[in-house]
């Protein structure tokens, strides 16, 4: 699952510089520039599969 | 679009952003009932919804002030130590943030392609139509699981003394359950906080419990529409109508603030019917004047 949220946040990361640069621009039907909403949505997925990481590698408090 | 008009749209949308009836349904029908002379797609126009988006997040913040200055740290506390203590802030910080995930999601991904398709006013009165029925069929089923509940208790219809769920109670795919239920609002005439409390409702929670997870989850995402907008607001073609999006997102922010007051008040003791009955009402009225061509 480590590995699995690594990949995710790279994967969104990606996406989210792809749409921020206008280089998905194909993929959707209206005209204009890049998409900035659709890039901050994906990074703030990317953050959350970082989050999700951290929470896999955190190291359990001690039972009192 | 006049003075007055602008000023109308403003007041409308802080009101029927809040109330279960469809913002956004609204701000489609009134105007092409009127025969008001708006253009939805102008740079003035979304400029100014901006103005309307930030008015009502930020009285939607300054309402829950207290609950989101206890769910923000307890969120960042959480990442802090990688783990979750327990706590009902730090459930709450999570119950939201999941439930945004979807209607964040299908909103940035399909709100164009959505609105392009049925922005019109006649799928609107439908959906508006439908709208009252959802939040009907959400209060009926409702009763018919508390009824089921106390009867599985006791063998007769009696209160069981624990009747509703709690926030702190749900699991984090109850959230998003909600989410997905909010998404529906990408529809023009689907209320966002009307299919979230029928969801609320569905999952357990009381009319109170679901309105406050409600209005709290459309806070982000009302403020995030309105944050990534700014640049509208600010450009160039924008300046046209400055006063108008100062005093309409003023005008928005006192009204939004109202309805929240109101409606917090009105969910401890009263359900959602009387707003089902006039979703349905108002949906019949307005497809049978636009099919005929009245309007």
């Amino acid at each position: 699952m480590k590995a699995l949220s690594i990949l995710l946040a790279l994967a969104f990361f990606a996406l989210a510089g792809l749409y921020w640069t206008g280089a998905l621009q194909f993929v959707v039907h209206h005209p204009g520039g890049p998409h900035h909403k659709h890039a901050v949505l994906f990074a703030g997925l990317g953050i959350l599969s970082l989050i999700w990481f951290r929470f896999q590698t955190s190291t359990p408090s001690q039972a009192r | 679009m006049t003075f007055a008009q602008a000023m109308a749209i403003a007041i409308l949308q802080g009101f029927s952003e809040l109330f279960p009836i469809s913002s956004l349904g609204h701000t489609v029908l009134i105007p092409a009932l009127l025969r008001w002379n708006v253009d939805r797609s102008s740079s003035d126009f979304l400029a100014f919804v901006v103005a309307l988006h930030l008015g009502t997040a930020a009285a939607l913040l300054l309402f829950y002030q207290r609950e989101w200055r206890g769910v923000v740290p307890a969120f960042v506390g959480s990442v802090v130590r990688g783990r979750l203590s327990g706590s009902s802030q730090e459930k709450l910080a999570w119950l939201l943030v999941i439930g945004t995930i979807p209607v964040g999601l299908l909103g940035f991904l399909l709100e164009h392609e959505v609105r392009g398709l049925f922005g019109s006013p006649l799928p609107v009165a439908v959906f508006l139509f439908a709208n009252g029925l959802v939040m009907f069929a959400g209060e009926a089923l409702k009763q018919r699981q508390h009824a089921a509940a106390a009867q599985a208790v006791g063998g007769q219809t009696v209160a069981t003394g624990r009747e509703y769920r709690t926030l702190n109670d749900l699991s984090f795919f109850d959230a998003v359950k909600v989410g997905l239920a909010e998404s529906l609002a990408l529809l023009p005439g689907i209320s966002r906080s009307g299919s979230s409390i029928v969801a609320g409702l569905l999952i357990g929670l009381s009319e109170s419990e679901a309105a406050r997870y409600s209005f709290m989850l459309a806070t982000p995402v009302i403020l995030a529409a309105g944050l990534l907008e700014i640049p509208r607001l600010l450009a160039p073609g924008a300046h046209g109508i400055m006063l108008e999006s100062v005093i309409g997102g003023i005008l928005s922010a006192v009204t939004a603030y109202l309805s929240v007051a109101f409606l917090t008040r009105y969910f401890r003791t009263n359900d959602l019917r009387p707003f089902g009955w006039y979703c349905v009402v108002a949906g019949a009225v307005s497809f049978a004047l636009f099919s005929s061509g009245i309007r």
